[in-house]
């Protein structure tokens, strides 16, 4: 991850560099055909004498950090590219230049309001995106007016093997269409809209018979492969699905919810170029409206494929004519930061009703529920004097104590005597005290604030004594800290236990006299070790695919019938897929310790116990092991604080599903800090929860094994 | 209790020939003491007979029994390993109780069997220590204990004293005749010293390349060994071995005529190896009548051990070690004349006696 980030770094830096002061910088995450207009349209404004132009692609996952942590510090592009959702929280943290006064071209009013945010026009338009329905001419003769005849149109398409609907159903991008068209909202009036409406749980409903047509949780790589190979007639997405397919597709605006009469309406993102404050700003100024142009726009139409937004510019071909329809009715994304709160209980009720695991009516209310819980407002303010007056007297009883113990002339000689040894060791501990302890105590320090859309609070153990004692949920809420202390103690437990049996027995195996190639299989035997572990859970994640993975693949073929099991809709099976991603990632460690202890372990003490009559096993029992343990017993220690803060494999493969059961205390610590609207204080409190468990973990084993292990 | 059948046993690694055509009977209570040079596969033999490697031909027949496919487990036999191996983490209470324990004796049982081996060996004052907390000759005491207490048919020890002092070793030589002699028992016992094979064995067997060399009581193999081998790797100091000839008048070294000595055949004739323990020479002052012998040489150095002395003498282009008595009254430089007792003689090409 941190390698990744340092490469990209490196490269814009390096490419920032390269340009000329003169330059215009463009950072953008366009890629492909996008990419190819973009540049196509800025050599035409090159040719034309408008200066040279530089054109940085920033991958779109690192997009937002970056251009919030360089242009503040300077370090920024003259130009950004980017979608409008991320405008308000932008023109907040006051990254963009107003461009009221600029002139351009005339572009579709929808898209010149998206570009604005409190009054002031912080960008151009370029391209506009959004859902249609892409159906494939060969399967259906004339695409479905009403979601009725959609329904029935798929269900009469679909069977072996084929779809006749495939979409990402468990995304709540996929499921604003039905939900406006219900007459339901997520945002409205600059405000967030209640989520346990009947209009609500009736999208919900549609949502779920949608998603029954197709695949089980299709990502969509899946859906592009499926319509590739003919099997799936009609897809909901937006014209970047369209590229490179190699099979006809054609496109209709999404149809009637039969429900209400009223069209699907999709949200509308516009992709604007924003002026960054600096020094370059006559030359961007002059090339985003260059940009925004006539000409630019029919290149970037032509080769890149795009929606464009300026008038005149016609759509030409009959995907682009969709989305200008459906461009008619669609719903222009939000672009205010709180907006985004509405996202995560949205997307919990979609699973939940599309699993059966809720009714609409039943996940719309627990939406609405988990919504007030993320933005009602911030704890009342502590008074900071208590605890800075604790602060104060410790920090006087600490010093007292250092200066009772220097006042011994017998330490003071000692530290005098060994002044080079001090010396030595300056450095470990100047590391130690800027790596570990310094992010310790500002990370205990900000469990401290509540953060809350940019400003803090002093709340002082508020945090602590919400989490702990679980003052928002019922204790049997996946949500609550005792239920996911639990499942965390749970999942440590039962990997160790796996690592260890499956490590020890495997290192048992490989000494066998009879074992055949015996180099060859203990390399292969620690590869899942040396794989990076994120790859290795994203390979295991595939894997488990309810119907393509190779594992319900196998099932199928050992009972003899199609299994189409999906994993991650239940807790016991989506916990039993990390157990097993884990526990391939966790033996060879164990493996690697047993072996090694085995090495040290005469053999003659075995043979001695043959002679002495023992079994198999029995010699196992009473002479290896004892043996073994010693050297096993800070292998699991080591293992279990791994496992307990294994944040890869729970992130990666179950992502917390269903519900946010399969969460571990480090993800959901994590889900606090950055995708719940950023509440840092209350995720800095569970990582010093996490710490104070493993603290007293590690004293507790230091105990038991009478020797100090951590 | 139950002797031990080895016939043609072979055991071989690869191209690797530990073990050759090894035919041997030991008797029930009998104690067999194998020796040979390193490496020449004694270890390698005792193992064989307890099962811890398969033999690649021949048969294993304990008492009556055909134990070549049998598991050691099975073989009722108990082993001393050199390394004591002793279970580290079980005091010496359960090491000694562990081989009764795995058979599902009661308690009381083993009890009474702890207790009596502890009494045997002098072990009580050590039952709850751990083998890390023992003295190495404690620890081979406990090792034995381990074997004896569940009077099996067959013991075997591999150089079970190599790692004591002289003195423990000493005293543990006499124990372990004594036990035998208590327990009746089948041993077979590896060793490399000498004075060990000497004193404990009942037969000896001698080992070389993985050949039997030669089998018999200790005397026999002293006063009669089959071969140079046998007669060099016995006694000490080490037998001298010369060139010589039998001719009519009897036995002749480097052109001096000894006539018959001792021990030379009347049958015997032509080239031999002349073998001679030096203490089986007498030296005198060359103009002695002592011995009358023409065997006439220089000494070279001395040794001094004590209640002996060893002579390095050259006579001509050989050199013969000769054992003296202290105080010896030769110096280096001195001539001396050598009188041989006894003789060994052997085939110069094979080295086998004639
Ligand atoms: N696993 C093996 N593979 C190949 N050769 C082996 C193996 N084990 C033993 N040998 C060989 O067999 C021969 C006999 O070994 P063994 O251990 O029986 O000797 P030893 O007489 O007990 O020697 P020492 O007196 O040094 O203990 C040696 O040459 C040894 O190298
Ligand atoms: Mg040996």
């Amino acid at each position: 991850m941190i390698v990744r980030w340092l490469v990209i770094l490196a490269a814009v830096l390096a490419l920032a560099r390269g340009a000329s002061a003169a330059d215009v910088v463009v950072w953008h995450a366009w890629m492909g055909a996008e990419e190819a207009g973009l540049v196509a349209a800025a050599q035409r404004f090159e040719a034309g004498g408008g200066g040279r132009v530089s054109l940085v692609a920033v991958p779109f996952g690192v997009f937002d950090a970056k251009i919030e942590t360089a242009i503040p510090r300077g370090n920024g592009p003259d130009v950004v590219i980017a979608g409008h959702g991320g405008l308000g929280k932008w023109a907040r943290m006051g990254l963009f230049e107003p461009v009221d006064d600029l002139v351009i071209a005339p572009q579709m009013p929808v898209a010149e309001e998206a570009m604005r945010w409190e009054g002031a026009r912080y960008g151009v338009p370029l391209a506009y995106k959004t859902l249609v329905l892409l159906y494939d001419p060969a399967q259906v003769a004339a695409p479905p007016k009403t979601t009725d005849e959609l329904v029935a149109l798929a269900r009469s398409l679909a069977g072996d093997g084929r779809y006749g609907l495939a979409y990402e159903a468990g995304a709540a991008f996929y499921h604003a269409p039905f939900m406006h068209g219900f007459g339901a909202a997520m945002w409205q009036d600059g405000a967030l809209s209640r989520l346990d409406t009947p209009a609500h749980a009736g999208a919900l409903g549609l949502s779920a018979r949608l998603a029954a047509l197709g695949p089980t949780r299709p990502s969509s790589e899946r859906i592009g492969q499926l319509y590739r190979e003919g099997k799936a007639a009609m897809v909901i997405s937006g014209p970047w699905f369209v590229a490179d397919l190699g099979r006809p597709i054609a496109a209709a605006p999404l149809p009637i919810v039969s429900e209400t009469g009223q069209p699907a309406r999709p949200y509308l993102t516009v992709d604007g170029a924003y002026v960054t404050r600096g020094p370059n700003t006559d030359a961007a100024r002059a090339f985003v409206s260059f940009l925004a142009g006539e000409a630019s726009a029919i290149v970037r139409r032509d080769v890149g494929g795009q929606a464009v937004t300026t008038l005149g510019v016609s759509a030409d071909d009959p995907v682009r004519t969709a989305l200008a329809a459906q461009a008619a009715v669609a719903v222009p994304m939000p672009s205010d930061p709180k907006a985004l709160m509405a996202w995560e209980p949205l997307n919990k009720a979609l699973r939940q009703t599309q699993r059966g695991a809720a009714s609409p009516e039943g996940a719309a209310a627990e939406a609405q529920a988990w919504l007030e819980l993320l933005t009602r407002p911030p704890p009342e303010p502590a008074s900071p004097t208590p605890y800075l007056m604790l602060v104060g007297v410790l920090g006087l009883l600490a010093v007292g104590r250092v200066a009772q113990r220097l006042s011994s002339v017998e330490l003071r000689g000692q530290i005098a005597a060994h002044r080079a040894d001090y010396l030595w060791v300056a450095p470990a501990a100047l590391a130690v005290l800027v790596l570990v302890v310094a992010p310790f105590l500002v990370g205990a320090t900000v469990s401290l604030f509540a953060h809350y859309e940019g400003s803090w609070t002093f709340v002082g153990l508020r945090h602590f004594a919400d989490i702990v004692l679980s003052r928002d949920w019922p204790i049997t809420s996946p949500m609550s800290f005792p239920f996911t202390l639990a499942v965390t103690v749970l999942w440590t437990i039962t990997n160790v236990f796996l690592h260890v049996t499956i490590g020890v027995a495997l290192a048992l195996v490989l000494r066998e006299p009879w074992v055949r190639l015996r180099a060859v299989w203990r390399v292969l035997l620690i590869v899942p070790w040396a794989v990076p572990s994120y790859i290795t859970a994203l390979i295991w994640r595939t894997m488990f695919d309810a119907q393509y993975g190779a594992i319900n693949a196998v099932l199928s073929l050992v009972l003899g019938h199609p299994v189409e099991l999906d994993w991650f809709a239940r807790f016991s099976t989506a916990f039993a897929a990390n157990l097993v991603t884990n526990t391939w990632l966790g033996f060879p460690f164990m493996m690697v310790i047993a072996l090694g202890a085995m090495q040290s372990i005469p053999r003659e003490l075995e043979e001695a116990a043959l002679i002495d009559g023992a079994g198999y096993f029995t010699r196992l029992r009473h002479v290896l092991w004892p043996l073994l343990r010693p050297a096993m017993l800070p292998a699991v220690v080591l293992g279990s604080v791994w496992t307990f803060n294994m944040f890869n494999v729970i992130y990666l493969v179950s992502g917390g599903e269903p519900d946010g059961a399969t969460e571990i205390l480090i993800s959901e610590a994590w889900r606090w800090a950055f995708s719940r609207g950023n509440r840092y204080g209350y995720a800095a409190a569970y990582a010093v929860v996490i710490f104070g468990v493993l603290f007293v973990y590690s004293r507790f084993t230091n105990r038991l094994l009478g020797k100090r292990v951590l | 209790m139950a002797g031990i059948q080895l016939r043609s046993v072979e055991k071989r690694y690869g191209d690797t020939w530990v073990l050759r055509g090894i035919d041997v009977s030991i008797a029930d209570g009998e104690y067999v003491v194998l020796v040979g040079p390193s490496g020449c596969g004694k270890s390698t033999l005792l193992r064989s007979i307890a099962g811890l490697n398969d033999i690649t031909g021949g048969a294993i027949h304990i008492g009556a029994r055909d134990v070549t496919r049998v598991s050691p487990r099975d073989r009722n036999v108990a082993m001393v390993f050199q390394s004591y191996a002793l279970y580290p983490h079980m005091t010496v209470r359960e090491n000694l109780a562990f081989p009764l324990k795995i058979r599902k004796d009661p308690p009381a049982a083993i009890q009474a069997a702890v207790a009596e081996v502890a009494g045997m060996l002098e072990l009580g004052a050590l039952l709850d220590r751990l083998p890390g907390q023992l003295s190495g000759g404690q620890r081979q005491r406990v090792a034995m204990g381990r074997a004896i207490v569940r009077r099996p048919d067959v013991f075997l020890f591999d150089e079970p004293l190599s790692n004591l002092d002289a003195a423990l070793r000493h005293h543990m030589r006499v124990e372990l005749k004594r036990l035998h002699r208590r327990l009746g028992a089948t041993v077979v016992h590896v060793t490399h010293d000498q004075v060990e094979a000497l004193t404990l064995a009942d037969r000896i067997l001698v080992l070389h390349q993985g050949v039997v060399q030669q089998v018999g009581p200790p005397r026999e193999l002293f006063d009669a060994p089959a071969n140079t081998f046998v007669a060099t790797f016995l006694g000490s100091p080490a037998m001298n071995l010369l060139p010589g000839r039998v001719d009519d008048a009897g036995l002749s070294v480097g052109g001096v005529a000894l006539g018959w000595v001792d021990g030379v055949g009347k049958a015997v004739r032509g080239d031999v190896t002349v073998g001679l323990r030096p203490t089986d020479v007498v030296a005198a002052a060359p103009s002695s009548a002592a011995g009358a012998s023409p065997w006439v040489g220089a000494v070279d150095v001395t040794e001094s051990l004590g209640a002996e002395a060893l002579l390095h003498v050259e006579i001509g282009p050989h050199k013969l070690v000769v054992q003296v008595p202290e105080p010896s009254p030769w110096r280096a430089g001195a001539q001396v004349q050598v009188v041989p007792r006894r003789v060994h003689v052997f085939d110069p090409g094979s080295g086998r006696r004639l």
